[in-house]
């Protein structure tokens, strides 16, 4: 048994429903998190803005109250409402004290089951959303990470990213029947999680979900089931010009061929966390605090979850005018890391901060209402979560270096960068 | 607010107690103690404020306090690379949260760790208080490192406006120059001034140590005196900031024209230091002007599709602040429109006040705020930072019932008092298009 098998209490009475409750000893604050499948991945046609645009438009008003009303609702007892999309999920989060719980639930619910989608909300939205995406025109971290994957994963691939101007015009085409035939096909119970931590009881929490939920309509849906893979990479290099930037992004990276539940998946997430993975791993230690190239650089697996075969990648901002120098001080600690593996002795170190992180993450209601629903959304029972450090304990030595030499392969990683070229 | 001292503990005073947190000082040399016991997780979080930031700098060493903090994770007498202690080995391989900022008008260090860790958080912090090594050395690539740290500040349109504001509104006073510093500053300043820096302000007597989480008070504190009781208090008094800003005589402007995508307005006034009464009046206000969709400004920029995002900048700091009004335009938007629409509410706040029912919404939303902030040991330490870099911690604790007392004539009468237009200074991003 861990804190999570004996504190979280689980909750399927609902058909289509299922919750999960950790009371902590946190005063007077509870956090909600929830999710059912609806991301960008389920999008009825081409355009894969619609889940998106979706999930935004639910706090613009229910058949019963518009936006201001909401807000007024939310805001006069201080509560929080957040919808957000991802590939596959629709996303919810919720900041409220505990007396004011009966409240956000109610008005969740409201929310989900009954959205408006008046056509002038939508068009103050789009101004907003393509606005912001103008803006991301100049983020040289943004420009250079989508330049990546679209060299590494195919168009159909969940890990590919559309460009900037793709999303602009694809936003632009958005239609609230679009909006009205994506809710009826997706939105209701069967998939539906909601996670809720703080100073609440399970019961009465259950309860509120009953009155809440109850007698939504059932919707049949599924993980899409990922049959593109990605491209194999071949070593290439590409520049994205960005005037007037005194910093560039840089990244290097490779799909990697497999997700999260393959048998080498944490070997390779703990060789690639003695790389990069916190501010004592190699790339910190020498790139930044040893040579001064850099402010931040990191090391990273992404893109696993859900099948979807995902990718490696490293990143680090560099000033125009040591860019190269920075890159190919960066080549070289891969080069090293490849060739040679890593030591017993940092990969001791690196459980020992796994083990430690997960005490630490049980710091506050967010971190913990986070945790327990990207666990369910895996459809992991809670004592994974206990066993999850356990689980690290055991990898070996060997089988790390073993998925380093088979799954990284240096000559073939795409380089891009994003900057005012020097 | 509660001076009765319930227990005794061997090496400290007990000073006072608000809001379940107690404060001690160490008898050895006046080093203040925050400490509140929380058992809800396995976790607690060490944090030492450092009473010096960006407000004690001048000309030639701007952005030296931060480097300084970035200096101080290069190795101490017992946490260094030599001894295998490094402090982010130590730390991070316990899987510790582990960093240190800079503001204003102070520095923290700070570690969240499993609680049966927190001894070797109080060692280290004790230990690079006072025997930091800060080589030249180690200057040289970390001058480099911080470096990058400005140049990716400066990418932003965002922070070179909000750097070009301050600069504008502050010319004497030292919250004229950003935390970073200057970029010839951040290049050249020596070690041999960062020293002289390090050991006019790293002090026990200039310094806070809070510590909150899953412990026994007893064996914490037993802790601090261990490591801590080493240090001697300062042998001179830590030097005050005595330069003021003279008096604002007129509006001020400032245009800054890069190429980029889209505009951004900043609306600043000048504001009151932080302990000033009339900083829970301008927070109320804030949350009326810009927090939420049913805010008026939200109303009138947002809705009407004028501007994508809208926010306002009101933290509080030891000296005279800044109130400002941000708003990210949408593309082709009229920076003139959109000064005038947030300039002309002010105008209406000034005329007409707010409603009962706008009053009582805010207070709510800083009520909630409020009660997260005590959400995990890192959050509480966190609020009680910025509580003690502007003078008294307990600003913390009692912000809330002071915010309930604001009422509407409180709220017009700063409007009047502080929204006018000889204080006002006005910042514009222009993105320009690319030279062809």
């Amino acid at each position: 048994m861990g804190i999570f098998s004996e504190q979280v209490v689980i909750n399927r009475d609902i058909e289509g429903v299922e919750s999960y409750v950790m009371p902590t000893s946190a005063t007077d604050v509870v956090t909600i998190s929830g999710s059912m499948l609806g991301g960008s991945l389920h999008s009825l046609d081409k355009n894969n803005k619609v889940p998106s645009m979706t999930a935004a438009m639910l706090d613009k008003g229910t058949i019963d109250k518009d936006k201001y009303k909401i807000s007024d609702i939310l805001e006069s007892v201080g509560a929080e409402l957040h919808f957000s999309n991802t590939l596959y999920h629709t996303h919810f989060t919720g900041f409220c004290l505990k007396n004011d719980l009966d409240t956000v639930v109610t008005l969740l619910a409201e929310q989900v089951r009954k959205p408006s989608f008046s056509s002038d909300e939508l068009s103050i939205l789009k101004t907003r959303i393509i606005g912001n995406l103008e803006r991301n025109k100049e983020d040289t971290k943004k420009l250079a990470l989508i330049g990546l994957l679209r060299n590494i994963f195919p168009q159909s691939h969940p890990n590919y990213r559309e460009t900037i101007e793709s999303s602009i015009d694809l936003i632009g085409k958005v239609s609230t029947q679009d909006l009205l035939s994506f809710h009826a096909k997706q939105y209701g119970l069967g998939s539906l999680k909601i996670v809720a931590a703080g100073d609440l009881a399970p019961e009465s929490f259950n309860n509120l979900i009953a009155k809440a939920f109850g007698g939504w309509a059932h919707k049949k849906s599924e993980i899409p089931r990922i049959k593109e893979k990605a491209l194999k990479t071949k070593g290439a290099t590409k520049e994205i010009n960005v005037p007037d930037k005194t910093s560039s992004d840089l990244y290097l990276g490779q799909a990697i061929g497999i997700d999260r539940d393959h048998k080498d998946y944490y070997a390779l997430m703990m060789g690639v966390y003695v790389l990069g993975g916190n501010f004592s791993a190699r790339l910190m230690q020498s790139v930044r605090d040893k040579q001064g190239l850099t402010y931040s650089i990191g090391s990273s697996i992404s893109g696993v979850s859900f099948g979807a075969d995902g990718y490696w990648s490293t990143w680090g901002t560099f000033a125009p005018d040591i860019l190269e120098k920075g890159k190919k001080a960066t080549m070289e600690q891969i080069q090293l890391w490849f060739k040679n593996g890593i030591t017993e002795e940092e990969l001791s170190a690196k459980k020992n901060t796994i083990a430690g992180s997960f005490k630490v993450s049980l710091d506050s209601t967010s971190g913990l209402s986070g945790k327990i629903l990207s666990n369910a959304e895996q459809n992991r029972t809670v004592s994974y979560l206990d066993k999850y450090p356990e689980i690290i304990k055991k990898i070996s030595l060997l089988e790390v270096n073993s998925a380093i030499k088979k799954y990284i392969d240096p000559k073939n990683m795409f380089a891009i960068s994003a900057g005012t070229v020097a | 607010m509660s001076q009765k001292n319930k227990t005794t503990f061997k090496g400290f005073n007990f000073i006072r107690s608000s809001g379940g947190i107690e404060e001690y000082t160490l008898i050895k040399n006046g080093l203040r103690v925050l400490i509140l016991e929380e058992h809800s997780a396995p976790v607690a979080t060490f944090m030492v404020t450092y009473h010096v930031g960006s407000r004690n700098e001048a000309i030639g060493y701007t952005g030296s306090t931060h480097l300084l903090e970035h200096l101080m994770f290069k190795g101490s007498r017992n946490f260094n690379k030599e001894k295998k202690t490094a402090i982010w080995t130590e730390l991070q391989n316990i899987g510790a949260q582990i960093n240190a900022t800079t503001w204003n008008d102070r520095t923290n260090y700070f570690e969240v760790v499993p609680s049966e860790h927190l001894d070797r958080a109080i060692a280290i912090e004790s230990d690079r208080m006072r025997y930091a090594f800060l080589k030249d050395e180690d200057r040289q690539p970390e001058m480099t490192v911080v470096r990058n740290e400005f140049e990716r500040g400066e990418n932003s349109p965002f922070d070179v406006l909000d750097k070009n504001i301050w600069a504008s509104a502050y010319h004497a006073h030292p919250y004229h120059h950003s935390t970073i510093g200057w970029r010839s500053d951040i290049e050249n300043v020596s070690t041999q001034r960062l020293k002289a820096f390090y050991d006019t302000y790293y002090w026990p007597n200039n310094a806070t140590a809070t510590v909150i989480g899953d412990f026994s008070k007893e064996k914490a504190l037993a802790s601090i005196n261990k490591y801590f009781s080493e240090h001697s208090q300062s042998k001179e008094p830590i030097p005050p900031v005595y330069t003021e800003e003279p008096k604002q005589e007129g509006p001020r402007r400032t245009v800054v024209k890069r190429v980029g995508q889209t505009g951004i307005v900043g609306v600043a006034h000048k504001s009151p230091e932080g302990l000033h009464d009339d900083t829970y009046s301008f927070h109320v206000l804030s949350k009326i002007l810009a927090d939420g969709k049913t805010s008026r400004l939200s109303k009138l920029l947002i809705d009407k599709g004028l501007a994508t995002s809208v926010f306002m900048y009101d933290f509080p700091f030891l000296d005279n602040g800044l109130f400002i009004t941000y708003a990210f335009l949408t593309p082709g938007t009229d920076h003139s429109k959109v000064e005038d629409i947030i300039l002309s509410e002010y105008k209406n706040i000034v005329e007409n006040g707010i409603s009962d029912e706008e009053l009582k919404r805010a207070q709510a939303q800083i009520r909630a705020t409020v009660a997260f902030s005590r959400d995990g040991t890192y959050a509480v330490a966190s609020a009680l930072n910025e509580a003690i870099a502007i003078g008294d911690w307990t600003f913390y604790t009692t912000f809330v019932n002071k915010v309930e007392k604001v009422t509407n004539k409180n709220i017009k009468k700063i409007a009047k008092d502080y929204l006018i237009e000889d204080q006002s200074t006005v910042g514009w991003f222009l993105a320009m298009e690319p030279k062809k």
